[in-house]
C-alpha cells in the first residue's frame, strides 16, 4: 500500500524499538532477534533478566533501581519504595485500604496525585516508574551498544484511562517515545506466537503481582495476514499475587501476636524480613506437599508453624476465587461458553500455585499453556508487537479493546454511555451540546468510565467546560467528540457544527498529571538522567557492600559467631577492612572483588548463623541473602 | 463525471495530491488515505447500500479488510498529519461496524442518518396497549420493594415477577419480529425504488417500534435488577 512509503517523508532514524513488561513486582526488557525473529529478553548486569520494581534514594540524592534497592527494602526502607504500579494514576482515596500493608510514606500534600517520600524527598508514581524504565532503558543500550529511544510498555488490560496515561508520562519521563500501550494478556498471546496458527479463540488468564486480567481472543486468518482480535477483557487491577503475600503476612502476624505478643508493625525491618521468608515459603509450597516455617522473633523465640499445600491452599483460596468472577463475565461478554475456548494461557509468576492452576484448568477443561517463564512472557510479547510496528509492513494486525464504557454524566447524576466496553480500539462517539438559557456561555462536561449507572460510582476521567459566544438559548450548537485511541486513552475535540469551526479543548484530567506538571518533571528528571555506565556499577557496587558489610556485623555479633575459629575470624576482619578500604575508592571492578572475597570468608559463619533445618534448604546461599 | 455505486460522501478534492478523487477511504489519484468526511455515513464506508438485511460473514470480512489498511499501526512512522487521519478512520471504521453488526442499532442508525429517528415524547409513557400489564407490574415491583425493606416473605412475589418477566420477553421478541418484516419491507422499497412518501411511511413504522422495543426492554431489565 502506497500510504506506507510515502515519498519525502524524512523517516525517523530506525533505531530499535524494545519491548518493555512494567510489572508490579519485576520489570523487564524484551527486544526481536533481527534475524530469527524470536524475542529475547535483554539481562541487566547481574545477568539476571528481572529488574525488581524497587526504586529507592540514595543518602547522596542518586537513585539505585532495581537488585540493589530491593536489598535496600531491609536496610532503608524509608528511602525505598516497591510495587509503585498499584499507586498508578490513582487519587489517594483509591488506595487507602492498601496503603496499611504498603511501608510508603504517601505525601498528605497529595490530592489527584499520589506523592510519595523517599527519604527528604517528594515524588510521583510516574516517576518513579519513569526510573525503572530508564534502567531498563540502560540496560537496552548496554546490550546492543546504541542509542534506544523508543518502546512499547505492556500495562494489564483492565487499565482505566488515568492509569495508561500516568504509564505514557512514566514513559516520556524516561526520555522514550511510547509508541504504543499493549494489554499484557495479548502480549502474552502474542509471545506464544498463537498469532501463527491459523484461527482459534484463546484466553489469557494473567494474575501479576497487583493486578487481575482475563482476555478473550480470537485469530482469524485473511488473504493479507493474521488478525488478532481481541473480544473482551476483564479483570481487577488491585487483586494478584500480592494478596496472597498479604494473607499470608496477616495469619502469620496474628499468630505471633497470639503466641508472642509481638505486634507487628507492617513498617518495621522486621515485616519485611518475615515477607521474604513467606514468599520463599509460598514458592516452595508449588512444589512440597508441606514447609515449616522457623522465624527468630525479638524476645528470642523462634516462631515455627508447619504449613501443609492443603492449609496454604485453604487460606488463599479467597484470593483465587476472586479471579472466576471476571473470567465468567469476559466469556459472556465474547458470547462463548468454556468449551469453546481453545487455547487458554496463564501469565504471571502466581499462576505458579498449583490451585490456580488446576482452578483454571478445571473450569475450561484444558490444559493451560505453560511452557513459556511467565515472569518473562509478557515482556516478549512487548517485543513481537514492537517488531511489528518498526517494521512497518506487517503480516499481523491487533485489534484491541476498550476494557471499560466510557459515559458522560447526565441530569440527576447518571451516566449515558456513550462508547460500550469491549469496543474494538480506537473508538468514538459524537454527541450534540446545546444551550438551556439565554446568553449561557458555557457548558460543563464530565466524562467518566465505568459500568455502574451512576456517576458517583464511576471512575473520573474528565471534567470541563464548553466556551460558547452568548446567543440565545438552545441556538448554540456544538458537537463533541470523544475518541479513545489505539492505547486506550482519551481524546476531546469540539466543533461548533453552525461555524465548522474546530475547537481544541483542553481536557484537565481528574486525576493524574497536567502538561505543567510533565513539564516540571522533565526539568528536574536531569537530576537523574543519564549517570554513564560505570557511575552506575560504581553505585550499585556500593550499595552491595553496604548490605554484605551490614550483614557481616550483624552476623559478627551473634551469640553463635562466638563458634568462629580465631583464624577465620581475622580472615573476616580483614576482608572487612579490605573492603571498606575499596568502596571509598571509584574502582567499580575492585570493590566487586572485595565482595566476592568477603562473601568467601564468610562463608563458614554463614554456616553458623543457619540452624541444620534451614542450613539444607538455604544451600550454596550467601551471607547477605540470610 | 459519472458517480460510481453506492455514493461515497468522501471530499471531492485530496488534501494530499489536490486531485479530484472518487475513493472510498484512499485517494483514486495519489492513493493516500483520505480525511474522514464532514458526514459520516456507515453504509457507504463498507460500500453497502443503505439496506436494513446485511450477511454477517461478508461484514466481518470486509471489516477486517480495511482494518488492516486502516489501522494507527500501519502508520507509526508516517507523517503527524496521516497519522491523524489513520486514527480517526480507523475509530468510524469500528464505530460503523459496532452499529452494523446489531440489527437493532442498525436500524436505528439508519433512521439517523435519514433524519426519521424520533425518540418517544415521554419515555415513561405506556404503550396503549400495554398500559394494563403495566401497571399490573409495577404494582408487583412495589409489593416486591416493600416485602424486601421490611424483611417480608419475598418467594410468591418473585414467582408472578417472574412470570411477567417471561411474558414481557414473549412480547420484546413479538416487536422484533415485526421489526424484522418491516426491515424487510423498507428493502424492498429500495430495490423497487419506491417514492419517498412510501419510504417515509416504512420508516415512521420502523421508528415506532424502537420506541416499542426500548420501552419494554427497559421494564424486562428493571424486573431483572429486582430479582437478582
Amino acid at each position: 500500500m502506497d500510504g506506507l512509503t510515502p515519498e519525502g517523508v524524512s523517516y525517523k532514524d530506525m533505531a530499535r524499538i524494545v519491548g518493555i513488561d512494567l510489572g508490579t513486582t519485576n520489570s523487564l526488557v524484551a527486544y526481536t532477534d533481527a534475524q530469527t525473529g524470536t524475542p529475547r529478553c535483554i539481562p541487566g548486569p547481574s545477568g539476571s533478566t528481572l529488574c525488581p520494581s524497587v526504586v529507592s534514594l540514595d543518602a547522596d540524592g542518586s537513585i539505585i533501581v532495581g537488585e540493589p534497592a530491593r536489598r535496600r527494602l531491609l536496610t532503608q526502607p524509608e528511602r525505598t519504595i516497591y510495587s509503585v504500579k498499584r499507586l498508578m494514576g490513582r487519587g489517594l482515596a483509591d488506595v487507602q485500604a492498601e496503603l496499611k500493608l504498603f511501608p510508603f510514606r504517601v505525601d498528605p500534600s497529595s490530592n489527584n496525585v499520589i506523592r510519595v517520600k523517599l527519604g527528604d524527598k517528594i515524588f510521583t508514581p510516574p516517576e518513579i516508574s519513569s526510573f525503572i524504565l530508564r534502567e531498563l532503558r540502560n540496560w537496552a543500550e548496554a546490550y546492543f551498544g546504541e542509542a534506544v529511544d523508543r518502546a512499547v510498555i505492556t500495562v494489564p488490560a483492565y487499565f482505566n484511562d488515568a492509569q495508561r496515561q500516568a504509564t505514557k508520562d512514566a514513559g516520556k519521563l524516561a526520555g522514550l517515545e511510547v509508541l504504543r500501550l499493549v494489554n499484557e494478556p495479548t502480549a502474552a498471546a502474542l509471545a506464544y506466537g498463537l498469532h501463527e496458527k491459523q484461527r482459534g479463540t484463546v484466553a489469557v488468564y494473567d494474575l501479576g503481582g497487583g493486578t487481575f486480567d482475563i482476555s478473550v481472543l480470537k485469530l482469524i486468518s485473511t488473504g493479507e495476514g493474521d488478525i488478532f482480535q481481541v473480544l473482551s477483557t476483564n479483570g481487577d487491577t488491585h487483586l494478584g499475587g500480592d494478596d496472597i503475600d498479604h494473607l499470608l503476612q496477616a495469619f502469620v502476624h496474628e499468630q505471633i501476636l497470639q503466641h508472642d505478643q509481638i505486634d507487628f508493625s507492617p513498617h518495621g525491618e522486621l515485616a519485611q524480613e518475615l515477607r521474604k521468608e513467606l514468599i520463599a515459603l509460598k514458592h516452595k509450597l508449588s512444589e512440597a506437599e508441606k514447609v515449616t516455617l522457623r522465624f527468630p522473633l525479638p524476645n528470642g523465640n523462634v516462631f515455627e508453624h508447619e504449613f501443609t499445600r492443603g492449609a496454604f491452599e485453604a487460606l488463599i483460596r479467597p484470593v483465587v476465587d476472586r479471579t472466576m468472577a471476571p473470567v465468567r463475565q469476559a466469556l459472556a461478554d465474547a458470547q462463548l461458553s468454556p468449551q469453546q475456548i481453545e487455547e487458554v494461557v496463564l501469565v504471571g509468576g502466581a499462576t505458579r500455585t498449583p490451585l490456580i492452576r488446576r482452578t483454571v484448568q478445571e473450569y475450561f477443561d484444558r490444559k493451560p499453556h505453560t511452557e513459556l517463564n511467565p515472569d518473562e512472557v509478557v515482556a516478549l510479547g512487548a517485543a513481537v508487537q514492537a517488531n511489528i510496528l518498526d517494521r512497518g509492513v506487517q503480516n499481523m494486525l491487533l485489534l484491541d479493546v476498550t476494557p471499560l464504557s466510557l459515559g458522560i454524566e447526565t441530569y440527576g447524576g447518571a451516566v449515558a454511555k456513550i462508547i460500550p466496553r469491549n469496543s474494538t480500539i480506537p473508538a468514538s462517539a459524537q454527541e450534540l451540546y446545546t444551550t438551556g438559557v439565554d446568553n449561557q456561555t458555557g457548558i460543563d462536561i464530565h466524562v467518566l468510565q465505568g459500568e455502574r449507572e451512576l456517576a458517583k460510582d464511576c471512575r473520573s476521567l474528565a471534567r470541563f467546560t464548553l466556551r460558547i459566544p452568548p446567543a440565545p438559548a438552545g441556538l448554540p450548537r456544538v458537537e463533541v467528540k470523544f475518541l479513545i485511541d489505539a492505547n486506550g486513552i482519551l481524546q476531546v475535540g469540539a466543533k461548533d457544527v453552525r461555524s465548522g469551526e474546530e475547537h481544541f479543548i483542553e481536557v484537565q484530567p481528574s486525576y493524574g498529571l497536567n502538561d505543567a506538571d510533565i513539564e516540571r518533571m522533565l526539568e528536574e528528571s536531569i537530576e537523574y538522567a543519564e549517570q554513564d555506565f560505570a557511575e552506575r556499577q560504581l553505585i550499585e557496587a556500593r550499595t552491595e557492600s553496604e548490605s554484605i558489610l551490614a550483614a557481616t556485623a550483624k552476623g559478627l555479633a551473634n551469640p553463635r559467631a562466638a563458634a568462629l575459629p580465631a583464624a577465620e575470624r581475622a580472615e573476616v576482619d580483614q576482608s572487612v577492612a579490605a573492603l571498606q578500604a575499596a568502596v571509598k575508592g571509584s574502582d567499580y571492578k575492585l570493590i566487586r572483588k572485595k565482595i566476592d572475597e568477603l562473601n568467601h570468608a564468610t562463608g563458614h559463619l554463614a554456616e553458623l548463623l543457619m540452624n541444620t533445618a534451614v542450613q539444607t534448604a538455604l544451600e550454596g546461599k550467601k551471607l547477605a541473602e540470610v | 463525471m459519472s458517480t460510481p455505486f453506492p455514493i461515497t460522501h468522501s471530499p471531492l478534492v485530496c488534501w494530499n495530491c489536490h486531485e479530484r478523487t472518487i475513493g472510498t477511504h484512499f485517494c483514486s489519484s495519489c492513493g493516500k488515505m483520505l480525511q474522514v468526511p464532514e458526514k459520516s455515513d456507515y453504509f457507504a464506508m463498507f460500500e453497502l447500500p443503505r439496506k436494513l438485511w446485511m450477511e454477517m460473514a461478508a461484514l466481518e470480512k470486509k471489516f477486517l479488510q480495511l482494518s488492516w489498511k486502516l489501522h494507527p499501526d500501519n502508520f507509526v512512522n508516517a507523517t503527524p498529519e496521516e497519522r491523524e487521519i489513520s486514527l480517526k478512520r480507523s475509530s468510524e471504521l469500528n464505530d460503523a461496524y459496532r452499529t452494523l453488526r446489531e440489527p437493532v442499532a442498525r436500524v436505528e442508525y439508519l433512521l439517523a442518518i435519514e433524519g426519521a429517528r424520533v425518540e418517544g415524547q415521554n419515555k415513561q409513557q405506556a404503550p396503549p396497549e400495554l398500559l394494563e400489564e403495566v401497571f399490573e407490574l409495577n404494582e408487583s415491583l412495589d409489593e416486591l420493594r416493600e416485602a424486601k425493606a421490611s424483611g417480608g416473605d419475598t418467594a410468591a412475589l418473585k414467582q408472578r415477577l417472574q412470570a411477567a418477566e417471561t411474558n414481557f420477553q414473549g412480547k420484546l421478541a413479538e416487536v422484533d419480529g415485526e421489526l424484522q418484516a418491516v426491515a424487510k419491507d423498507w428493502d424492498k422499497a429500495l430495490d423497487e425504488g419506491a417514492d419517498h412518501a412510501k419510504r417515509k411511511g416504512i420508516m415512521a413504522k420502523l421508528n415506532e417500534l424502537l420506541n416499542r422495543r426500548s420501552y419494554i426492554r427497559n421494564l424486562v431489565v428493571n424486573v431483572q435488577k429486582e430479582l437478582l
